[in-house]
C-alpha cells in the first residue's frame, strides 16, 4: 500500500468535490439557507426573568403572566408562585408572544428546536438529497475510465469522494451553527455553548446515511436509487430506533423473545439517529424545555439508553457500508 | 523487456440472472508489444479491442490467464504512472477548466506538485488551448476536448501511451498533431498503443499490429506481411480477415 499516493488521492478528491459543490450552486444555495436562519435569529427578541436558582430537590413554581392572570396575580404571588412575565418576538417585533420560560430557557429552546430538529432532520434529509448525485454521476463510465487508469487504488478514489462530501457538509453545518449562534448571541444576549455540540451531530448523522448513499451509488450507479433508497433507509432506522426506545421505556405484554431480539439485533447493527439526537438533547438540557421525545425519558429512566454505545455503532456501521462499497467499486468491471 | 504483455487472457462477461450466462468478448489472446513500438491494434466492432485495452488499464479483470505491464503484473497498480490514456469519448468534469483538468489528471498520476503548472502550461500551448485554458470546458466542442484528452494522457510524461479512437471529432491540425505525438514518442524509444479504425493512420504510423476478431488473435505482424508486400491493400486485407473471423 503507497501511503503517499493514498493521501495524494484523497486531497486530489476532497478537492474536487469542493469545487463540483460550488460549480453545482449546491454551496451558495445551502449557504442562503444558513444566512436566512440566521436573519431569522437577528430578529428575534426575548425578555424574561432570568432563570431561578434551582435544587435537585426544588419544584419549579412559576407561572406565564397570562396564566397568573386568569387566577389573580397577587394571588398567585401570595402562594409563593413566580409570575413570569416573558416574551418572546420574532421579526424585529413584527410577531409576539408570551413565554412561560426564563429568558436563557426561551433562547436554548429555539436552539433546540433549530438545531436538534429542523436542521438534523429536515437539514440533513435535505443534504442526503441534494449530494446523492455527486457519486453517481462521478461514477459513470464515461466520467470516471480516465481516472481509474490513474495508479490511485480504487478504494482512495471512493475514500476521497465521501470525505469531500462530508468535509462540504462539516462546513456548511459549522457555517450554519455559528451564523445562527452569533445572530442569536447578539440579539439576546444569550450564549449557548452547549449549541456548538449541534456541528458533530449534523455530521455524525449525514456521514452514517452518506455512507449508504455511497454504496447505492457504487452498487446502482443511479442517482434516484442513491437519493431514494438512503431516504427509505432513514426511515427504516428512525422507525426501528423510535420503536426500540419506546419499548425499552415502556414494556410491552407479549412480545416473543424472537421478535424482541430480532428487535434488538437491528437497533444495534443500524444507525441510530434519535439516540445522536438525544446525546445534543441532554446536552442542551432539553427535557427542562419539553422539547425531548417523552420515549427518550422513559428508556433513559430504565437505564436502557446507551449514547456512547450508539455512537459506536453508528460508527462502525458507516465504516462497514463504507468498505463495502470500496470492496465493490474495486472489484467492478469498467 | 515487454511495454505490454497479454498471457493466455481470456475475458466472459456474465449476465443474466444469477449470473448464469455469459458472453466471451476475448478468448485466449496472447500478445506481447515490445518497448519502443508504436502498435496498432485492429478489429471489426465488438471484436475484444476495448475489452484487451480496459484489461491493460485495470478497468476490468481478466476471467484467465494475466496481463503484465513493463514486466509487473497489472494488479500493481504503480505501473500505471507510466502510462498515459487517451479514450475517445472521455466525459471530463465540466465545471473544471482546461488548466485544472490537467492540473487534477496529473496531480493523480503522481506528477509533483511543483511541476503541475509548468506542464499544464506547456501542453495546453502544443495542443493550442492556452488562450481557453480558464474556460470551463462545457463550452468546449467535442475537437476541443479531444486535444484536451490527448494533453491529459501526457501530464505524466508517460512510457507507454495508448491512445483509444483518438482521432474521433478531430480537425486536420489536431490529426497532425497526434501524428507528431506519436513519432515523437517513437523516436524518444517510448511505446504507444494504437487502437483506431482508421487505416491510413495504423498504416503511416504503426510499426506491427494485431488484428482482433471476435475475441481472437487473428493476425500478428508487420503491415507489409498483411498485404503481402503491397499486393492488396491494408482495407482489402483487412476486410479479408474480418469475413474470415465471421465464419
Amino acid at each position: 500500500m503507497n501511503i503517499p499516493t493514498i493521501l495524494l488521492t484523497v486531497r486530489w478528491m476532497v478537492r474536487d468535490t469542493f469545487r463540483q459543490s460550488v460549480s453545482t450552486k449546491l454551496f451558495w444555495v445551502t449557504l442562503g439557507i444558513t444566512l436566512l436562519c440566521a436573519a431569522f435569529c437577528a430578529s428575534v427578541r426575548v425578555t424574561g426573568d432570568p432563570a431561578p436558582a434551582q435544587h435537585d430537590w426544588e419544584i419549579p413554581s412559576m407561572l406565564p403572566k397570562n396564566e397568573a392572570e386568569k387566577i389573580g396575580i397577587e394571588k398567585v404571588r401570595e402562594e409563593g408562585v413566580r409570575v413570569v412575565t416573558g416574551e418572546i418576538s420574532f421579526g424585529f417585533g413584527a410577531m409576539t408572544m408570551p413565554s412561560a420560560r426564563p429568558r436563557e430557557d426561551t433562547v436554548r429552546f429555539l436552539q433546540v428546536w433549530l438545531a436538534g430538529w429542523i436542521a438534523d432532520t429536515a437539514g440533513v434529509l435535505l443534504a442526503l438529497l441534494w449530494t446523492a448525485g455527486f457519486l453517481p454521476t462521478f461514477l459513470e463510465p464515461q466520467s470516471v475510465t480516465v481516472l481509474l487508469a490513474k495508479p490511485s487504488p480504487r478504494w482512495s478514489i471512493l475514500l476521497g469522494k465521501y470525505l469531500g462530501v462530508v468535509g462540504f457538509v462539516t462546513l456548511q453545518a459549522t457555517l450554519f451553527v455559528a451564523a445562527t449562534w452569533v445572530a442569536l448571541g447578539f440579539a439576546t444576549g444569550v450564549w449557548t455553548s452547549a449549541y456548538w455540540l449541534a456541528v458533530p451531530l449534523l455530521v455524525g448523522n449525514f456521514a452514517v446515511f452518506y455512507s449508504v448513499s455511497a454504496f447505492l451509488a457504487v452498487w446502482t450507479r443511479s442517482t434516484v436509487a442513491s437519493a431514494f433508497g438512503t431516504l427509505i433507509f432513514w426511515l427504516l432506522c428512525w422507525t426501528m430506533n423510535y420503536t426500540h426506545l419506546r419499548m425499552s421505556g415502556v414494556p410491552v405484554e407479549g412480545i416473543s423473545a424472537s421478535s424482541s431480539f430480532l428487535l434488538d439485533l437491528g437497533y444495534w447493527i443500524m444507525p441510530k439517529p434519535l439516540d445522536l439526537s438525544g446525546i445534543f438533547f441532554d446536552a442542551m438540557q432539553a427535557e427542562a424545555l419539553s422539547t425531548k421525545p417523552a420515549e427518550l425519558i422513559e428508556a433513559q429512566k430504565a437505564g436502557n439508553f446507551h449514547p456512547e454505545w450508539a455512537v459506536v455503532s453508528c460508527g462502525a456501521f458507516a465504516v462497514g457500508t463504507l468498505a463495502l462499497a470500496s470492496y465493490e467499486f474495486g472489484t467492478l468491471d469498467y | 523487456m515487454n511495454a505490454i504483455a497479454f498471457e493466455h487472457v481470456k475475458k466472459t462477461y456474465r449476465g443474466g440472472l444469477l449470473n448464469r450466462h455469459g458472453i466471451t468478448a476475448v478468448s485466449d489472446v496472447s500478445l506481447d508489444i515490445p518497448i519502443g513500438s508504436v502498435f496498432g491494434l485492429l478489429g471489426p466492432n465488438r471484436a475484444g479491442k476495448t475489452t484487451l485495452v480496459k484489461m491493460l488499464l485495470s478497468l476490468s479483470q481478466p476471467t484467465a490467464g494475466g496481463v503484465r505491464r513493463f514486466g509487473e503484473p497489472a494488479s500493481q497498480r504503480h505501473t500505471l504512472g507510466r502510462v498515459g490514456y487517451m479514450h475517445e469519448n472521455h466525459a471530463f468534469p465540466r465545471y473544471l477548466s482546461a488548466s485544472e483538468v490537467l492540473r487534477f489528471y496529473g496531480g493523480l498520476s503522481g506528477v509533483p506538485g511543483e511541476n503541475l503548472d509548468r506542464r499544464a502550461e506547456n501542453l495546453l500551448e502544443r495542443v493550442g488551448l492556452a488562450d481557453r485554458k480558464n474556460e470551463p470546458i462545457s463550452r468546449f466542442s467535442k475537437g476541443m476536448v479531444q486535444r484536451l484528452g490527448l494533453a491529459q494522457a501526457l501530464m505524466n510524461e508517460p512510457d507507454l501511451l495508448i491512445l483509444d479512437e483518438p482521432t474521433e471529432g478531430l480537425d486536420l491540425l489536431g490529426r497532425q498533431l497526434l501524428r507528431d505525438v506519436v513519432r515523437e514518442f517513437k523516436q524518444s524509444g517510448r511505446t504507444v498503443l494504437l487502437v483506431s479504425h482508421v487505416l491510413t493512420e495504423v498504416d503511416e504510423l504503426c510499426d506491427e499490429l494485431a488484428v482482433i476478431v471476435a475475441g481472437e488473435l487473428a493476425f500478428r505482424g508487420k503491415p507489409a506481411e498483411l498485404t503481402h508486400n503491397g499486393q492488396l491493400t491494408l482495407e482489402a486485407a483487412l476486410k479479408d480477415l474480418y469475413l474470415k473471423g465471421a465464419k
